[in-house]
C-alpha cells in the first residue's frame, strides 16, 4: 500500500452566509490514508464542511490547509491533482460515453490543447477496472442503471488519481445492495492505494462499519470524532440526533449498530 | 499484457475521433462549396475561371463588378456571421446547459435590433454609429440579463424566463420604433428585422471579421474547458478549472461574436440556436462541438441566403428562410423538453 503523505486540517471554519451561518467555527484533522465519514442530522453542515474542504465553498472565516499552504492560494491545477470531489449530483453532458466521461477527470493533468497521453489511457483504464466499468466504455451514460451511473462517476474521480477523495453522500438514491457494493469499492481503493477518502454518508450503521474513523456534527458544530467503536454510543446518538437507541455490536462486522426506539414497537 | 480492456477503451475513442474529424472535413467541404456557389450564382452567371481571375485581380468588365463588389462581400459576410453566430450560439447553450439558452431566445440580437432601429429612425445616424450602437446594446443587453437573473442562487431557468420578458420588452420597443419612424427610413430598418445579407460592403465587414479572427480561436481553444464546465460547477472546480475565469472569457468572445455579426447582417433568426443541437446530433459528445457548430452556423447562413435568393419568385432574404426552418424546431424541442420535465 502506498502512504501518501498530505496533511490536510481545517482551522476554525465559518461558512454559510452571512446572514445565516452554517458551520460555527469547525477545526479538525484529516486523518491519512483512513476512511473518513462525517455523520449528523439533517442540516447539520455536514455537507458544508466536506464542501469547504474540497474548496468548493469559500469559507466567511477561516482557512482550509493543505501541507501547510491555504488550499485557496495553491494553483487550482495543482491542487487538483491532490483532491478530488464527487459531488452529490453530478451534472453528465447529454449522450456522453462512459470512456469519455471518465476521461474528463484527467483535465488536471493536460495541457491546453493535448489529447489523451498514454498515461491517460492507462489511468482511465484504471480507474474503469477498478470500478468495474470497462465493458461499457462505449455505451452512453444515459442508458445505464443509477448504481452503474454512480460507479462512473467515482471512476472519473479516480481517473484524477488524487491521493484524497471527497464524497458527498455517495450512496444516496440507491438501493442497498448497490450502497454496500460503492462502500466496497471505496475500501478496494484505500486499501489498494492508501487513498484517503472522506465521505458524507446518512446511514450510521454503515458508517460505523466501513469508516475507520468518524467526525459527527450537530447543528454546524463538531460534537465528536474518533474511532467507530470508541464514539459511537447510545449517549451521543441522543445528542446528536435526538434519537433514543440501544447500541448493539454488529453481528457481521463487530461495529457498533445502532436500533433506533420509537415511541411503538417496543417490548417493555 | 496489452489487454482487452485498453483495445476496448482506445478503440472507441479512436473511432469517435475519426467520426468527429470526418464530419469537420465534410462540414469544410460543404461550406467551401456553398462560398463558391455564393460567387458563381446570380443574375449572370459566370464562368469559373472568370470567377477565379477576376478574384486574382483581373477587372474583367461586368464580372468584376458582381463578384468583386456584390458577390464577394455578400459571401463574406455569411461566412464570418454564420460562424460567429454557430460558435457563440453553442457557448451559450453548453454553458448553460439548455438549448434555449441561445442569443435569440434570451433576446440578446432584440437588444442590438432595438438600438439599431433607434439609431436609424429616431437618430438618423449613420451607418457606423447603427453599428456601434447595435453592438454596444447586445453587450448591455447581456449583462442586464444577468443581473437580474442573479438572485443569490444562480438558476438557468430564471435567466432564460428573464431573456423573454426583455425580448418582449424590446419587441414592443421594436413596434414602436417602426411607428414613428419616417417612411423613407423604412427599407434601411427592416434588415434590423430580420437578418440579411443584401447589400454587404467589404468595408463595413472588417470589424466582424477581426472579431471573428481574434476570438473564433479562443473559442476553439477553450472548447475543452467548455466541456469540464459543463460538468457543473462543482464538478469543473474539483477538476481544477478556474470556472469564473474561463466563463468570463468565454462569454464575452460569445458575445462579441454575436454582437458584430448582428451588427452587420442583422439578427439571422435561429441559425444560434441551431447550430449546436445539430452538431451534436451529428458529432456526438466525445470531442469539442465549437468547430463543428460554427461550421454548421456557415452552411446555414450560406445554404438559406442561396435558397432565399434563387428558389423562389421573390427574393427572400436569409433571415426567413432560417427563421422558417428554426421555428418548427423549437417547438418541437419545447414539446421535447417539456416530455421530459425541463420545463
Amino acid at each position: 500500500m502506498m502512504k501518501s503523505t498530505h496533511k490536510l486540517q481545517t482551522e476554525q471554519i465559518v461558512a454559510g452566509y452571512e446572514s445565516k451561518k452554517i458551520l460555527h467555527g469547525i477545526d479538525v484533522v484529516i486523518p491519512n490514508n483512513q476512511i473518513n465519514v462525517i455523520i449528523g442530522p439533517n442540516a447539520c453542515g455536514k455537507s458544508t464542511l466536506l464542501k469547504t474542504m474540497a474548496r468548493l465553498i469559500k469559507p466567511i472565516a477561516g482557512d482550509v490547509i493543505l501541507d501547510g499552504k491555504s488550499i485557496h492560494k495553491i494553483p487550482p491545477k495543482k491542487l487538483a491533482k491532490v483532491l478530488g470531489v464527487l459531488p452529490q449530483s453530478p451534472i453528465a453532458p447529454e449522450g456522453i460515453s462512459v470512456a469519455d466521461l471518465v476521461g474528463r477527470g484527467r483535465f488536471p493533468h493536460q495541457s491546453l490543447l493535448s489529447g489523451w497521453s498514454e498515461k491517460d489511457y492507462q489511468a482511465v483504464e484504471e480507474a474503469m477496472d477498478m470500478m468495474g466499468i470497462t465493458e461499457l466504455a462505449n455505451r452512453h451514460l444515459d442508458e445505464l442503471s443509477g448504481g452503474q451511473r454512480q460507479r462512473v462517476w467515482i471512476a472519473m474521480a479516480l481517473a484524477q488519481q488524487t491521493d484524497i477523495l471527497f464524497l458527498d453522500e455517495p450512496t444516496t438514491f440507491l438501493d442497498i445492495t448497490y450502497q454496500v457494493e460503492i462502500l466496497d469499492l471505496l475500501t478496494d481503493l484505500n486499501r489498494k492505494y492508501g487513498t484517503t477518502i472522506v465521505m458524507v454518508l446518512h446511514d450510521i450503521n454503515l458508517a460505523a462499519r466501513y469508516a475507520d474513523y468518524i467526525f459527527a456534527l450537530r447543528k454546524g458544530e463538531l460534537i465528536a470524532e474518533g474511532r467507530p467503536s470508541e464514539i459511537i454510543t447510545d449517549e451521543l446518538i441522543k445528542e446528536i440526533f435526538e434519537l433514543n437507541c440501544t447500541v448493539i455490536e454488529d453481528p457481521v462486522s463487530k461495529s457498533p449498530m445502532i436500533i433506533p426506539r420509537g415511541r411503538y414497537h417496543v417490548c417493555s | 499484457m496489452i489487454n482487452s480492456s485498453t483495445i476496448l477503451i482506445k478503440q472507441g475513442r479512436q473511432r469517435r475521433f475519426r467520426k468527429w474529424l470526418v464530419i469537420n472535413i465534410l462540414l469544410a467541404a460543404l461550406a467551401v462549396g456553398l462560398c463558391m456557389a455564393m460567387l458563381l450564382l446570380g443574375n449572370t452567371i459566370y464562368p469559373i475561371s472568370e470567377v477565379i481571375q477576376v478574384l486574382m485581380g483581373e477587372r474583367i468588365p461586368g464580372a468584376y463588378f458582381a463578384v468583386n463588389t456584390i458577390r464577394l462581400p455578400r459571401m463574406i459576410a455569411g461566412l464570418f456571421a454564420g460562424l460567429a453566430f454557430g460558435m457563440g450560439g453553442h457557448i451559450f447553450q453548453t454553458m448553460l446547459r439548455n438549448p434555449l439558452a441561445n442569443p435569440d431566445v434570451l433576446g440578446i440580437t432584440t437588444g442590438s435590433s432595438a438600438a439599431a432601429l433607434f439609431s436609424i429612425l429616431i437618430l438618423q445616424t449613420s451607418t457606423t454609429v447603427v453599428s456601434l450602437a447595435s453592438v454596444i446594446a447586445g453587450l448591455v443587453t447581456v449583462l442586464l440579463i444577468y443581473l437580474l437573473s442573479s438572485g443569490s442562487h444562480f438558476s438557468i431557468g430564471r435567466l432564460i424566463l428573464i431573456g423573454i420578458g426583455i425580448q418582449a420588452a424590446l419587441g414592443a420597443v421594436i413596434s414602436y420604433l417602426l411607428m414613428v419612424g419616417s417612411q423613407q427610413d423604412l427599407p434601411a430598418a427592416l434588415r434590423w428585422l430580420s437578418g440579411s445579407l443584401n447589400g454587404a460592403k467589404m468595408e463595413t465587414l472588417l470589424p466582424l471579421i477581426c472579431t471573428v479572427v481574434i476570438f473564433a480561436p479562443v473559442l476553439i481553444i477553450l472548447g475543452k474547458h467548455l466541456d469540464i464546465l459543463e460538468l457543473g460547477e462543482e464538478s469543473a472546480l474539483s477538476l481544477g478549472l478556474s470556472t469564473n475565469k474561463i466563463r468570463l472569457i468565454l462569454i464575452l468572445s460569445a458575445v462579441l461574436m454575436i454582437a458584430f455579426a448582428t451588427a452587420t447582417t442583422g439578427p439571422i433568426a435561429f441559425v444560434a440556436f441551431l447550430s449546436g443541437p445539430i452538431a451534436k446530433r451529428l458529432v456526438g459528445t466525445g470531442f469539442s462541438n465549437v468547430l463543428p457548430a460554427g461550421l454548421i452556423g456557415i452552411n446555414l447562413v450560406l445554404g438559406a441566403d442561396l435558397i432565399g435568393q434563387f428558389a423562389f419568385e421573390v427574393r427572400y432574404p436569409v433571415g426567413i428562410i432560417t427563421g422558417l426552418v428554426g421555428a418548427p424546431y423549437l417547438l418541437y424541442l419545447l414539446i421535447r423538453m417539456n416530455r421530459k420535465g425541463y420545463l
